[in-house]
């Protein structure tokens, strides 16, 4: 069993097919995100290939603060991918909320909402920078150990998040 | 019954036709890639993708019909892996032939597509059910034109059998050149039977998702691309016995090796087809087939049924 454990843990590796979600960025990472799959940087190198639908993606790779508007489609997308899956933060506001942190109509970065696998920073966060992340991610699954701490250090679901931050009521 | 299972399960089976499947993929991938100037996918990738999702989570949608929903992946995969029995592969003879195969191959070739009709409309999603229609719809368009082009040699070759038609097409090599035309036309079919670029209509990721198969996921997914990868084989495998009949009366050996020299050239032909041309819409594609595809399959009957009154 342990060598059908490699072998698929092989496959999860060389193959993370990724779906792209603009969760509210202002587009510049979703550049980035694009010119990364662009020829110049090939990313089917990796195997990393762009699907449109959830059910065949491996990695969510996630844009931008989580706006409440967008907040039930992100779990609604992330719900609809089936296990594994891994999230992947591009850019600052992703991973913290950025300069948008703490706005009325923003819920911080990605990991207010659902579990981060991996985070990478920058405004905008480069495609190199971008690969870099995803060659991390996929060394985080090839430890499990590392990846078990990671899943344990995760933030709670959204759900549970205090009251503190509901709708703000905003004079014009 | 011990040669039966070793033809069903190793060769020209289950086991090779897979290989030979992920190798054509391969092949398509990496020739793409080269083609837009990339590295391209390593040559373990079609493994390592199938292998992944044979391990992933198989997701089933609340609304689907779950018979058909799991039940379409294993017919399609089954209907493609039949139909290569009958194609001469290493000679002029295939494992298993008899009057009207060439129709059999053609029809287990349509399952597949059927198959993506009905898994993608049970699928109960937006996406895959217009997928399905449109899968459905473009099938009306290429399969007259592919069925004329295969039945025209057929014809010429006063035979409905495949292995006696590459009998006949090896002793008048010359009438074989006589069917270019049909060659040209079949490919174009093949294109929209595989559902590659340009007439990729039914799964345009741009507009529909994932089209069919917007809802499949793990392991049902896994034989879906499967059946498209053994479909492509077997589909090449259909135009090299049909048109490029040559070299396999030189024995096993070699007429093997030219067997795959020919598929690897379809498939080399299909994927820079991929890279050159871009999507067309529905309307454009089914145009196109009636309006030039279709006529030009009709001239190539004429001409085969002319050279066969002309001969006597």
């Amino acid at each position: 069993m342990a060598l059908l454990d490699r072998i698929v843990r092989w496959a999860r590796i060389k193959s993370p097919w990724i779906l792209h979600f603009n969760s509210g960025a202002c587009n510049a990472c979703d550049i980035e995100v694009i010119a990364a799959l662009t020829p110049r940087f090939d990313l089917e190198r990796f195997g990393v290939l762009l699907k449109g639908t959830p059910r065949h993606a491996d990695v969510l790779v996630c844009t931008g603060p989580v706006t409440r508007q967008i907040k039930d489609r992100l779990v609604r997308i992330y719900e609809q991918m089936p296990e594994p899956k891994f999230v992947l933060a591009v850019g600052t506001c992703a991973c913290s909320g950025g300069v948008f942190r703490g706005c009325y109509n923003v819920m911080d970065g990605i990991d207010s909402i659902i579990p981060v696998s991996a985070y990478i920073p920058g405004c905008p966060a480069s495609p190199q920078a971008i690969i870099d992340g995803v060659v991390k991610l996929l060394a985080g699954i090839d430890h499990p150990e590392t990846q078990a701490a990671a899943e344990e250090s995760k933030p709670a679901p959204v759900e549970d998040r205090p009251a503190g931050k509901e709708a703000v009521e905003v004079t014009r | 019954m011990a040669s039966a299972l070793f033809y069903i399960l190793i060769f020209p089976g289950f086991l090779f036709v897979s290989v030979f499947g992920l190798a054509a993929e391969y092949i398509d991938r990496k020739l793409c890639a080269k083609l837009q100037n990339r590295v391209g996918p390593p040559w373990f990738q079609p493994l390592a993708d199938l292998v992944k999702l044979v391990a992933k989570e198989t997701v089933m949608p609340v609304d689907a019909d779950l018979t058909i929903f799991r039940l379409m992946p294993v017919v399609a995969l089954t209907a493609a892996i039949t139909a290569l029995l009958y194609i001469p592969m290493w000679g002029p003879q295939a494992l298993f032939s008899f009057q009207g195969d060439v129709i059999v191959v053609l029809y287990l070739l349509t399952i597949p597509t059927l198959t993506f009709f009905l898994g993608g409309w049970y699928s109960r999603s937006v996406f895959s059910m217009i997928g399905a229609a449109r899968s459905i719809t473009q099938l009306f368009a290429y399969e007259i034109p592919l069925f004329l082009s295969i039945l025209a040699p057929a014809l010429l070759a006063n035979t409905w059998s495949l292995s006696e038609m590459t009998v006949f097409y090896g002793q008048h090599p010359r009438y074989g050149l006589f069917n270019f035309a049909g060659f040209w036309i079949a490919l174009t079919a093949l294109l929209g039977k595989l559902e590659k670029v340009p007439f990729d209509i039914p799964e345009a990721e741009t507009e529909i998702v994932a089209g069919s198969f917007t809802e499949y996921s793990g392991r049902l997914l896994a034989f879906f691309r499967m059946t498209i990868n053994i479909e492509m084989v077997v589909g090449a495998s259909l135009l090299a016995a049909v048109f490029l009949p040559y070299g396999l009366h030189l024995g096993p050996l070699v007429g093997f090796v030219l067997y795959l020299l020919k598929v690897l050239l379809v498939v080399a032909l299909l994927s820079l087809s991929r890279t050159v041309f871009a999507r067309l819409r529905i309307d454009q594609m089914i145009d196109f087939c009636w309006k030039y595809v279709a006529p030009v399959a009709f001239a190539q009957l004429l001409a085969d049924l002319m050279l066969k009154g002309l001969l006597g």
